[in-house]
């Protein structure tokens, strides 16, 4: 059962990455492909090795490395270096996963913890992008490479796109993390599906849109919400990382508090400092207290187990 | 909103995650739990109050002798509050004495408390302004914390860590020290 | 002579200072980010550690315990003021750098805990022994520390540049340092083992 429910997660992420990923293609070009079937590749190959060298067998029903390849090649530019996206699947994976047991023990999530090493090694190649339609060839580089729109309207409070280019991912960022209306969609399907946590998604957003409202970035305050949840990942990084089953509490109501943390720190980060996709380093800094919500979820499930067992004896004396 | 903020600030100066400070002394306490917390709050205690007496170092060390001779003030000043603390918890009787004591000599020396004193000596000598005794103490104080918030944060992890899960050569320490470093890394990305 | 053969091993791979009992890591983490931090790192360890201890031992052993901790610091800070003044003379470059880690080392965990658990209880001509062999397994670690991270981060030798594409800023970086000493530490255990195994399987063969 449990198999079964981890190939569904895994097929239906796989799903919805692979339409972002088209989009991507569809803004970015042939460069774009490649990165992403590197990623993908560089994930599952470093899971076979990882696996052989715990000496266990390879599991076929687990594939969910090729889920987090494709995660890492969405969230950076379409312009990224070859070998630069091929060392972050390769940390994301051996060094962030399988040093710590693999999916059996996760503490991070491996595209959060990839994506942090790239920022923090290669920061102006991470933060700088190509605008969308500026296809990219397979081994060339392009030399319009722009800041995000999140930098802009972190820097600057103003945003030069449309609703409806942001709804279709029409502005410069993170190649998957832009096109807000896929999204949106991927998340009402991965709720529906269970197969993240909606908790830990509303928490998330609910934390964001909040502070965004009480403590607006610009004049209008539904503007302050809108953008902000569209801008820094904020909604990319509620959907597939701090939802992850993998890594955050099980019961919904401390996942909806941990996620609600998340976006308050990370707006208030935006806010204060203007750092850039700031909603996944906090998702980073909040690993401790997801194991910390799971270790209480443990406690209270053998409390509960020993306040049943304790009934059932004491009816089994009284009959 | 201030409160976050100063939440933040205090992550990034934390001594543990941006200047390794003390990593020796919290995996040798990483034998458990309650270990880890108990040093940790131990250590708060030496570098708070030290920190205080290493204004009157700071503030009367000739500038000629400083590189050499601050190490040895510093040193003094450690050994009299070792000698100290220990003989203030033998006061609480033999029992509890032997329960405690060897945190005391755990936090005593070593880089958390050195290094905290080195830290803020070096900080203040940049701003004559902020020496006095009090801003000593705050920092004395605030570099505790950070290494109780760095303890905290690895005894969260520290089942996972030990978990037989892991890889039998990266069980315990090499994990604990991958995992405070993709934590330094989210801390460093946040500068 | 199989005891001392026993002791000349353990410092080096058997019982290693940084890869086994994790001491001495915070320079390593922050300052062995080059071959040049590194040596200097090396001299000042090596010196400090060897004369401290040396004198140490001369410390009578019935003094209480906290009294002799006291001594022990107080006998490597006095150390530690020739050996800076040396340090200005040879390596100007670096002292800078590494900063508040140089005088760390005076009050580093092998003179001031494992002197009196370990190295004291042995007779005084092993113990030196032992205590080169150890702190030449410190010096192996931060010197291959220096190297590969000098080379992946920064794409030099030496400070000399190499002929590297792309370059890990990040392994200069502390998180750098944590992680890539956590690798080490991996790679270390699995050697172990893996002598470790060697052996009972020739003994069992024998």
């Amino acid at each position: 059962m449990k198999l079964k429910k981890e190939r569904h997660i895994w097929l239906d992420k796989m799903l919805t990455l692979s339409t972002l990923a088209v989009m991507s293609f569809f803004y970015y070009g042939s460069h774009f492909l490649v990165m992403a079937i590197l990623c993908v590749l560089t994930a599952f190959a470093a899971e076979l090795v990882s696996v052989r060298m715990m000496h266990e067998k390879p599991d076929p029903d687990d594939l969910s490395s090729t889920a987090d390849g494709l995660l890492i090649a969405l969230m950076m530019p379409a312009s990224m270096n070859y070998i630069i996206v091929f060392l972050a699947a390769l940390f994301g994976i051996v060094i962030a996963k399988y040093v710590f047991g693999g999916r059996r023990n996760m503490i991070f999530s491996p595209a959060a913890a990839a994506y942090l090493f790239v920022l923090t090694s290669w920061s102006r190649e991470m933060l700088t992008y190509p605008a969308p339609h500026d296809h990219i060839s397979l081994m060339g580089r392009t030399d319009a490479l722009v800041n995000s729109a999140s930098h802009v309207f972190n820097m600057t409070g103003r945003m030069d796109y449309t609703d409806f280019e942001l709804l279709m991912g029409n502005f410069s960022g993170p190649c998957g993390a832009v096109s807000i209306l896929l999204l949106l969609v991927a998340a009402v399907i991965l709720i529906f599906r269970k197969d993240i946590s909606a908790g830990a998604f509303f928490g998330t957003l609910l934390g964001t849109g909040l502070f965004a409202f009480v403590t607006p970035m610009i004049h209008s305050r539904t503007d302050s919400v809108k953008y902000s949840l569209v801008t820094n990942m904020v909604l990319f990084a509620a959907v597939y990382i701090v939802s992850d089953l993998r890594i955050c509490p099980r019961r919904w109501y401390f996942a909806f508090f941990y996620g609600l943390f998340i976006g308050i720190f990370s707006y208030v980060l935006v806010l204060t400092t203007a750092k850039e996709n700031a909603v996944v380093i906090m998702s980073v800094l909040f690993t401790p207290v997801a194991l910390g919500l799971r270790m209480l979820e443990k406690k209270i499930e053998h409390a509960d187990d020993d306040i049943e067992e304790n009934e059932v004896t004491a009816e089994e004396v009284s009959a | 909103m201030f409160l976050i903020r100063d939440l933040i600030t205090l992550l990034l100066a934390n001594l543990v995650f941006s200047q390794a400070l003390g990593t020796s002394t919290l995996f040798v306490a990483a034998s458990g739990r309650k270990n880890l917390i108990r040093t940790a709050c131990v250590i708060t205690l030496f570098t708070t109050i030290a920190s205080a007496f290493t204004y009157f170092v700071d503030t009367l060390m000739p500038p000629f002798a400083r590189e050499y001779a601050t190490l040895i003030c510093y040193t003094i000043i450690i050994g009299i509050l070792y000698a100290l603390f220990l003989l203030a918890l033998s006061t609480f009787g033999k029992a509890k004495f032997q329960a405690y004591k060897k945190y005391i000599h755990l936090s005593a020396f070593n880089c958390a408390v050195m290094g905290t004193l080195f830290t803020i000596s070096e900080k203040t000598a940049d701003n004559i302004s902020l020496r006095d005794t009090i801003h000593y103490f705050l920092k004395g104080l605030e570099a505790g914390v950070g290494f109780v918030v760095a303890a905290v944060f690895l005894a969260m992890a520290y089942k996972k860590l030990n978990s037989e899960k892991v890889p039998a050569s990266f069980r315990g320490f090499p994990a604990m020290l991958i995992y405070l470093g993709i934590i330094s890394m989210a801390v460093y990305a946040l500068k | 002579m199989n005891e001392r053969k026993n002791s000349v091993f353990d410092g080096i791979l058997g019982d290693n200072l940084v890869l086994a009992s994790l001491m001495v890591i915070s320079p390593v983490i922050i300052c062995g980010d080059t071959i040049k931090n590194a040596l200097s790192l090396i001299y000042a360890f090596n010196s400090i550690t060897f004369i401290s201890l040396l004198i140490g031992s001369f410390v009578p052993k019935k003094l209480p315990y906290t009294v002799k901790i006291i001594i022990y610091a107080v006998i490597s800070s006095l150390i530690f003021i020739p050996v800076r003044w040396f340090a200005v003379e040879f390596y100007p470059d670096s002292i800078e750098r590494i900063g508040i880690y140089y005088p760390l080392l005076a009050v580093n965990s092998l003179i001031v805990l494992q002197s009196e658990a370990k190295f004291f209880r042995m007779p005084r001509g092993r113990m030196i022994v032992s205590l080169v062999f150890y702190i030449i397994g410190f010096d192996a670690v931060m010197l291959f520390t220096g190297i590969v991270r000098e080379f992946f981060a920064y794409g030099t030798v030496f400070s000399k540049v190499a002929d590297i594409n792309t370059t890990v800023s990040g392994l200069g970086k502390p998180f750098g340092g944590f992680i890539f000493l956590g690798l080490m530490c991996g790679v270390y255990r699995k050697i172990r083992s893996a002598i470790a195994e060697r052996k009972n399987e020739a003994k069992e063969s024998h």
